[in-house]
């Protein structure tokens, strides 16, 4: 046993040059948890080993060149890092790969702050593995599959040295998600949610942020809070059923939004949205191929791009949905009483959310690709088939029934004038006739 | 100058229910399909009379089917079985409407208690009757709840295609009630035949050298 303990002293002390940083630090932090019982305590006092790292990074002004020329910010703020949830592993769990040997000088090559923020996610994910699994799935990690290298990680969100607890983030700064979504969160923050203080996360998650556009997500964010909403929309609103599924919730809840129709793409086999195949983007030179003059899909265009859709054997429809043109807008909820309650403003001729149309499919991120068509084929004949997803009455009706209306009508009225007519003037002239024969 | 009995309590019932149901659901129509061209009433307003009216016409639909299913006066629509005779039948009334009625020819049909319609009259009314009607109350149901009937919409083809079907019988019926009313007065006198719906009396006049 004591033959043991002295050869592994003995290889630790061969190894004592080459350890890393790391596995000094957590031992150190581990016995420092040991000995003293306050260490652990709530105020997330910071190691002495950690203070030795501040000692230096605490100075102002402490940076670094990269390789592509951008200027790394070394300095730690020791207050906030004390704060900071992460005071308690201290520097070294997440610096793993600075060690005695390398530090300083700093013998790596780092390319860029973006690269850094990139590699260093890595990092995060070894410990936040479920967040991190969470992560993928959202509109913010398919961006960054795209190719955006500038999509948000988690640096970008959590401050990596002040990092705080989730119950710490103000919902009512919109912090973090309006440090890019300002004009969204500036309008979110009138609404009827934002004076409530909800946080951006109560509808969008937090990790797993998703399109706006995509599935019903969204809408079931609504639905979970105001879980009695179709109920108390059947009492007053025909067809609400049909509403729901048709009319987003802003739509009529942010009265002031301008608003239009997106003609959705629908596999009516697979009864889901159609979505662009990866890496093989089809749509968007589909939709130009159709729209030969570029003006936007008519009528006929739209029923060319679809037969396009269809040439495979599938039944590709069109579903449509009344949205709101803007995410500012959608944001800009006001309460029940003020939503828009007046069917007209939607139901007759030239009504504004029919004014502007987009046909779309799920991109490869899960945000829809857009491609724009003309009013009109809400209101063509041609449009029966393709459009067969999406009526409004009286705001979308065909124009060309309403010219066999307008027919029937004067038809009715006037085949029984005419008829009587003729009568009156047979008459008279029969009358006529036998008079003169009379005389 | 003498009466018979043509049409039936049942029958008057269901007439008059459904004549004062279609004027409200054509009525209706009009100011769901154009509002802001017309504002008589609130486009929520016009739905909802549109929509219970519809039921109520449903439910009155089936006193005519169950009326003449279930008693003999079926025969008024089918007098004559042989297609030749009918097509023959209803040549001679387009030909007295569309020129003799103007000489002042006798109508060539002649009412009795199974042939109170004319020809063409037993035809259109069939068609109507056995295919425009249930066809306009089967698309009327499915756009009363469209979320409900969504597996049958999209069988269709879609709402829109659904839409237009309502919309088209919508539009035949807008002109038929004018065409009916008319008819309607072309009796011996211009109100006979509406009397008649209210009293069930048909009243015939005696032919030239019938001796009645």
């Amino acid at each position: 046993m004591g033959s043991s303990l002295r050869r592994i002293t003995a290889i630790k002390a061969r190894l004592h040059a080459r350890l890393t940083l790391v596995v000094r630090l957590v031992l150190a932090a581990a016995m420092l948890f040991a000995a003293s019982p306050s260490s652990g305590a709530a105020d997330s006092a910071i190691s002495q080993l950690d203070e030795q790292c501040l000692a230096c990074h605490s100075s102002k002004g402490m940076e670094m060149k990269l390789a592509n020329g951008d200027v790394l910010s070394l300095q730690v703020e020791g207050a906030a890092f004390a704060k900071s949830v992460h005071s308690k592993i201290g520097c070294a769990v997440c610096h793993a790969d600075t060690s005695f040997e390398n530090h300083p000088p700093i013998k790596r090559k780092i390319a860029g702050s973006r690269e850094y923020s990139l590699a260093m996610t890595k990092v995060c994910e070894s410990c936040h593995a479920p967040v991190a699994k969470q992560y993928e799935g959202s509109i913010h990690a398919a961006q960054l599959r795209d190719g955006n290298a500038y999509a948000p990680v988690c640096t970008d969100c959590h401050s990596p040295h002040a990092v705080m607890a989730k119950q710490a983030y103000e919902a009512s700064t919109g912090a973090p998600c309006s440090k890019c979504h300002d004009p969204i969160f500036t309008a979110y923050t009138g609404s009827v949610h934002g004076q409530a203080t909800l946080g951006c996360s109560s509808c969008h998650n937090a990790h797993d942020v998703s399109a706006a556009s995509k599935g019903d997500r969204l809408k079931s964010a609504c639905l979970g809070c105001h879980q009695d909403a179709l109920e108390a929309h059947q009492k007053w609103l025909p067809n609400a059923g049909r509403h729901f599924d048709a009319v987003s919730c802003p739509a009529c809840h942010s009265p002031n939004a301008k608003r239009k129709v997106d003609l959705r793409l629908y596999d009516a086999v697979a009864k889901e949205r159609v979505a662009e195949k990866e890496g093989v983007p089809q749509f968007e030179s589909r939709a130009r191929l159709a729209d030969a003059k570029g003006g936007g899909l008519d009528a006929l265009a739209l029923r060319s791009l679809l037969r396009g859709f269809n040439s495979e054997g599938t039944d590709t429809t069109l579903r449509g949905r009344l949205e709101v043109s803007t995410g500012v807008e959608a944001h800009q909820l006001v309460r029940s009483a003020q939503a828009i309650r007046d069917c007209a403003k939607c139901h007759q001729q030239g009504a504004d959310p029919f004014q502007s149309v987009t046909v779309s499919i799920v991109g490869p991120d899960g945000r829809q690709v857009r491609y724009g068509a003309k009013p009109e084929v809400l209101n063509s004949i041609i449009s029966v088939d393709s459009v067969s997803g999406f009526y409004a009455i009286g705001g979308t009706r065909i124009k060309l029934l309403d010219w066999l209306l307008a027919l029937a009508v004067l038809g009715g009225i006037g085949a029984p004038l005419g008829h009587m007519t003729i009568r009156w003037l047979f008459k008279k002239y029969a009358k006529r006739i036998s008079g003169k024969e009379d005389s | 100058m003498h009466r018979i009995y043509v049409h039936p309590l049942p029958v008057r019932i269901w007439h008059w229910i459904n004549a004062f149901g279609f004027v409200v659901m054509i009525f209706t129509g009009f100011q769901i399909r154009y509002i802001g061209l017309i504002d008589l009433v609130s486009f929520r307003t016009a739905v909802v009379v549109h929509d219970w009216i519809g039921f109520v016409l449903i439910g009155n639909f089936f006193i005519w089917l169950l009326y003449y299913l279930f008693t003999d006066k079926i025969r008024v629509y089918h007098p004559e079985l042989s297609p030749m005779k009918h097509f023959r039948a209803s040549l001679r009334q387009a030909m007295f409407y569309g020129y003799g009625i103007f000489k002042g020819d006798p109508n060539p049909h002649h009412v009795s208690v199974y042939e109170k319609f004319n020809s063409m009259q037993s035809m259109s009314y069939q068609v109507i009757m056995l295919l425009l009607v249930p066809l306009q109350f089967w698309t009327g149901v499915l756009l009363w709840d469209v979320k409900r009937f969504s597996g049958m919409i999209d069988m269709l083809g879609g709402v829109r295609v659904v839409d237009t079907a309502h919309v088209l019988i919508f539009i035949f019926f807008s002109g038929f009630i004018f065409m009916h009313i008319y008819l309607a007065t072309l009796g011996h006198t211009r109100m006979a035949h509406i009397k008649s719906m209210f009293n069930g009396y048909e009243e015939i006049e005696e032919e030239p050298g019938s001796g009645k």
